[in-house]
């Protein structure tokens, strides 16, 4: 029986028509040689495409309910020029309130992460290279102050704050 | 008169840049043009086994580098066509025995004498493939339908763009076969051009013909029936500038492949 239905389905393959044949390997193969391709005249590595995929999604996720796993970041070729494509499945856009809520998050992240970037100069550095450092990282936070300002009034004043202290803490160690 | 120094490269190996090497050159010179191949693949020499005049060379580049010989004692005429010579790779040496500044020279000298200077690469990116396009200002990357070679080609074409000196470069597509094309087996020579971007010079069917003509050491332009030597009779005359239209891969040939089409037709009749 076996060998009479492989006869069959060569005989079968035969007679049909070519374009229902083939399962498309040259479809797969020119699908993977794009991506490839792109990603080596660009020189971004899968690692560095991840990592710009999770900074996009943390940004978007600020001002709209987004779809994760749908989310596509891929190169695509348009004649000469490459280009980066992002499609976002946005479930909702965000009201005021929690874009604000997300900002302010986000914000006290931002301190957060300075106080400990000044805890860990304070153990790991000498008295005078410290002061230094923590004026560095108030430069970063007046920066940051700028660029949030027009968003919302108590995130800008959290971060003066963070400032003072920052500032503070600095003077009396000296 | 100065001449046109055309590199034959490709990126990976294998891909038939010596055959193409061969082949161009012997054309070039069969319509009448003078011409000289020059096998730049230090330590692996093989276009003199194309040609069939690998008992005859005496001497080779390196000779003429390290002034062992004059240059015109290195070339090599062909047995039937004495418009075409070659100047052979030295067999015993590695890449390092040639810099790119040597083999400009070599190829400024050569151009002044000849129409054609056809330069056949080595495979790689590294030392050999710069000194091979040194010279050259015009590029023809050779690349077959497999992804591989494709991704190799894209490398090269970067690399080309990059050289000022180089002021075009085309792409022939080899060892094409139409039947796993229909079948959706094997990326279309339309595929090949959109993806790599590239102007196309010629298309090269996949021939068995190829195999005899290299065991004879006589390339396959000289075979009037052959069709991939009909295909690379083609490429020269795109090379001297005349418009030739692709050939037609699709046309089915051989009984069974018309009985096979008869019968799709009568089934998308019914």
């Amino acid at each position: 029986m076996g060998l009479l239905s492989d006869i069959y389905n060569t005989v079968a393959k035969f007679f049909r028509p070519q374009e229902e044949q083939g399962d498309a390997s040259k479809s797969v193969a020119t699908n993977r040689l794009k991506l490839v391709l792109m990603q080596d005249r660009t020189n971004l590595t899968p690692k560095i495409l991840e990592q710009m995929r999770g900074e996009l999604i943390d940004l978007l996720s600020r001002y709209v309910e987004l779809d994760k796993e749908l989310l596509e970041l891929n190169f695509e070729q348009e004649g000469d020029q490459v280009a980066l494509m992002l499609s976002i499945p946005v479930i909702r856009a965000k009201d005021e309130d929690e874009i604000e809520a997300a900002l302010k998050a986000e914000a006290e992240k931002l301190e957060a992460k300075l106080e400990n970037l000044s805890a860990e100069d304070s153990v790991n550095s000498e008295e005078s290279q410290e002061c230094e450092n923590s004026d560095e990282n108030t430069e970063v936070s007046e920066t940051s102050e700028s660029e949030n300002n027009g968003m919302s009034a108590p995130e800008g004043m959290n971060t003066n704050k963070s400032q003072e202290e920052i500032g503070s803490e600095c003077h009396s160690e000296v | 008169m100065a001449g046109r120094v055309i590199v034959i490269t490709s990126g990976k190996g294998g891909v038939g840049k010596t055959t193409t090497s061969a082949n161009i050159g012997t054309a070039l010179a069969k319509a009448g043009y003078k011409v000289v191949l020059i096998d730049t693949d230090l330590g692996l020499r093989n276009l003199d086994l194309l040609l069939g005049l690998e008992n005859r060379i005496v001497y080779t580049i390196v000779d003429v580098i390290e002034e062992r010989c004059k240059l015109k004692q290195a070339l090599v005429k062909d047995k039937k066509n004495p418009n075409l010579s070659l100047l052979a790779a030295a067999q015993t040496r590695d890449k390092s025995a040639v810099n790119a500044d040597q083999l400009k020279e070599i190829c400024d000298t050569l151009k002044e004498e000849n129409d054609f200077v056809l330069i056949d690469c080595p495979a790689g990116i590294e030392q050999g493939f710069q000194n091979a396009v040194a010279g050259a200002t015009e590029a023809i990357v050779v690349t077959t339908p497999e992804m591989s070679a494709i991704r190799d080609a894209d490398r090269i074409i970067g690399l080309l763009e990059a050289k000022e000196e180089i002021k075009s470069y085309k792409l022939l597509l080899n060892r094409v076969r139409p039947n796993l094309i229909k079948s959706n087996d094997m990326m279309s020579v339309d595929d090949v051009v959109e993806i790599l971007s590239c102007p196309l010079i010629g298309i090269i069917p996949e021939d068995t013909g190829i195999i005899t003509s290299t065991n004879k050491g006589e390339p396959i332009v000289n075979d009037e029936d052959a069709l991939a030597g009909k295909a690379y009779r083609n490429v020269a005359q795109r090379i001297l500038g005349e418009e030739v239209p692709f050939l037609d891969l699709d046309e089915p040939k051989g009984f069974m492949a018309k009985i096979k089409n008869a019968f799709a037709k009568l089934k998308a009749k019914v």
